[in-house]
């Protein structure tokens, strides 16, 4: 049987797992110092330790209920589809920025949003994909002097 | 009979000062670029209240980078006006979609939407945006009034008060804040880790760098709040529908009549006071200002049952209260050098990229900065008033592009703003992943806010801590020993402890709800 856990209890050991690698990074690679006389890696480990309880108290206090056998899972159900795929389009846009230039990148990245999340009309999406694509070119690149990628084709 | 005469000079030089600064205020911002920037603040700002799915924050470290062509005092004067401006248009989502336009705004759905639905959208429209100006001139009066002897007292302040000082900001921000204490205090911890990357500037040894030259200079601030701020509020509306209903009704008489001006003016008062004192609290802020107004007005109201079936007073308190909020938390960041809240953590990264350490010699080392943005906040708000009594029918039909339309346009921004910091595509890769993480903290309920603050604050907490270290030969005691740290320590202690009395964070979760 699969046993559902309680948000907290999701979230607080993922926070205490963070916190752990927090504390085994800085015990292994920074002088901690002493009390009086703090090193570098006093302060980060303060920070993972407090995390590291803290996150250990939510769990704790999550515990009464055990686990709760939530049916309602933390992501939207009928649109995290959608979600995955505004983020991946945005992560694609980040690695070929710089191949694609900001004109031909944002126009493409563009087309897609207005595709993903209540389809807009061809017409629509490439017309306005175009217009924002050139008012943030001129914004940016000539207006505010902003140092966009040109891509390999030079614009 | 002598210390009566003493009592009138100082009175007389008090007065002749205050009128100097005021002279200094508006010489400043009558320069005509200073004006036009004000004006363009007080829009975007503006807009960014009127349109779901960019706070002030994000909006601010969004525009940060096109500023750094301009002076600073032009940039900061812009800045600013985008901050109090989202309050004068956050109001009118609240009250005519039910949807706040940013989060001091939520209370005003309360009362505001049932207005609307009674066929007076107009007054509450109309009382929100005078409710709001008059708080805004006022909490610009007091900042006038208190700024200057508190940069002088803070001239005291050495290593361990500004210690003391910023952990007491840090327990505020998490123990004012509507969620859980815990979890606040958690992303204020992964904050400061967080503000730990990069060269560690006395002993130069890179942490958690991994060799990468980037991170080397530490985590850029502007995509992490870019990103926690700005993707998160997209992705969540881009889980319901997109269409919005503006509720369909005629705005008119924006002017309140004279019952509702009866209603409404101890209220406003009442707001604008508790506001600005709230604002100059490290921790406090606009949303918890509303929130506390709300809750007073409807505690010693005659009719408190009525609250939130649609009563004039219900918009005028929060929305007076959120603007001198606004207003009033200039003070602890102007004056001594610490944000009070996200916004105010953004404004003083723009502040340090510019060249200018806020603080307590801020107001003698850049006084057209300081008397500047003063200046600013009576011309905006005058600015806003106009921007949104004649103006509304333009605002409400911005409420009505469609948000599938306007998802990309916000999207497209943060990428660009976010790159335009330092031309680099990796702060792009670093306000996208931590839009995802900000996205999945909103679900599992842990607030942006305290990780922010602490981020920013992180480096100069360290160094703070360091430097006392330095100066007690190694001894704790220095924190306890100097009456004003004592002072802030104990009132940081007492505000997480109030926090644990059971019934207070009900009580301030009961008003949101």
């Amino acid at each position: 049987m699969v046993l559902a856990m309680k948000r907290d209890q999701k979230s607080s050991l993922a926070w205490f797992a963070f916190a752990l690698y927090i504390c085994v990074e800085t015990a292994r690679k920074l002088p901690i110092g002493t009390w009086g006389d703090p090193g570098p890696g006093f302060w980060p480990l303060g920070a993972g330790l407090i995390l590291g309880g803290l996150a250990a108290l939510v769990f704790l206090k999550s515990l009464p209920g055990k686990f709760s056998g939530e049916k309602v899972p933390w992501y939207p159900l009928h649109t995290w589809k959608q979600i995955v795929a505004v983020l991946l389009a945005l992560l694609l846009y980040a690695a070929t920025m710089e191949f694609l230039g900001f004109l031909l990148g944002t126009f493409l990245l563009l087309i897609f949003l207005f595709r993903v999340a209540e389809p807009q009309r061809w017409t629509v999406a490439l017309g306005a994909s175009a217009l924002i694509s050139l008012a943030a070119y001129g914004l940016f690149e000539k207006w505010l002097r902003t140092q966009l990628p040109a891509g390999i084709w030079g614009f | 009979m002598a210390e009566n005469a003493a009592a009138c000079r100082d009175l007389g030089v008090l007065t002749m000062d205050f009128f100097a600064n005021l002279s200094l205020a508006f010489s400043v911002i009558f320069q005509p670029n200073n004006l036009l920037f004000c004006f363009i603040g007080c829009l975007i700002g503006t807009l960014v209240g009127v349109l779901p799915g960019l706070g002030p924050p994000a909006a601010i470290a969004l525009l940060l980078p096109s500023t750094l062509h301009m002076s600073p005092v032009a940039a900061i004067i812009m800045l600013g006006g985008i901050y109090y401006g989202a309050m004068y248009g956050g109001s009118t989502t609240s009250i005519l979609v039910n949807i706040p336009g940013e989060a001091a705004s939520v209370v005003t759905c309360l009362d505001g939407y049932q207005l609307a639905r009674q066929g007076r959208a107009g007054p509450a429209l109309g009382m929100s945006a005078f409710g709001s100006f008059f708080a805004g001139t006022v909490a610009t009066l007091f900042i006038m009034m208190v700024a200057p002897p508190l940069a002088r007292f803070a001239l005291k302040f050495g290593p361990p008060e500004y210690f003391s000082l910023m952990f007491l900001g840090l327990t505020l921000v998490t123990s004012l804040g509507t969620g859980s204490l815990i979890k606040g205090l958690m992303m204020a911890a992964v904050g400061i880790f967080l503000g730990t990357i990069g060269t560690d500037i006395i002993s130069g040894v890179e942490r958690f760098t991994y060799g990468s030259y980037t991170l080397m200079d530490g985590l850029g601030f502007i995509p992490v709040i870019m990103g926690l701020f700005g993707i998160p509020e997209v992705l969540e509306n881009l889980e319901g529908s997109l269409k919005r209903e503006v509720y369909k009704t005629k705005i008119s008489h924006i002017f309140p009549t004279l019952k509702d001006w009866g209603d409404s003016i101890w209220a406003m008062i009442r707001g604008s006071f508790l506001g600005f004192f709230i604002g100059i609290l490290p921790g406090g802020g606009p949303m918890i200002a509303s929130l506390a107004a709300y809750a007073t007005e409807k505690r010693i109201s005659k009719h408190p049952e009525k609250f939130g079936t649609g009563v004039i007073e219900g918009v005028a308190a929060p929305e007076a209260a959120n603007n001198a909020a606004s207003q009033g938390a200039f003070i602890p960041l102007l004056c001594l050098g610490v944000p009070g809240n996200a916004t105010m953590a953004v404004l003083m990264g723009a502040l340090l990229i510019y060249g200018i350490k806020p603080g307590p010699f801020l107001i003698d080392k850049h006084p057209d900065l300081f008397w500047g943005v003063i200046g600013s906040m009576y011309v905006g708000n005058l600015t806003l008033l106009v921007l949104n009594l004649p103006l509304i029918g333009l605002w409400v039909r911005f409420l009505k592009i469609p948000y599938a339309i306007l998802y990309p346009l916000i999207l497209v921004f943060t990428l660009v703003g976010s790159y335009s910091v330092n031309n680099s595509i990796y702060e792009v890769i670093t306000m996208i992943l931590f839009g995802v993480v900000g996205y999945v903290m909103k679900k599992f309920k842990y607030e942006g806010a305290p990780l922010i603050l602490a981020l920013v604050l992180s480096p100069l907490m360290e160094n703070a801590l360091r430097q006392s270290l330095i100066l007690s030969h190694g001894s704790f005691d220095i924190f306890f020993t100097r009456p004003i740290s004592l002072v802030l320590f104990v009132a940081a202690l007492l505000s997480l402890a109030s926090q644990m009395a059971p019934g207070f964070r009900k009580k301030l979760s009961k008003t949101e709800g």
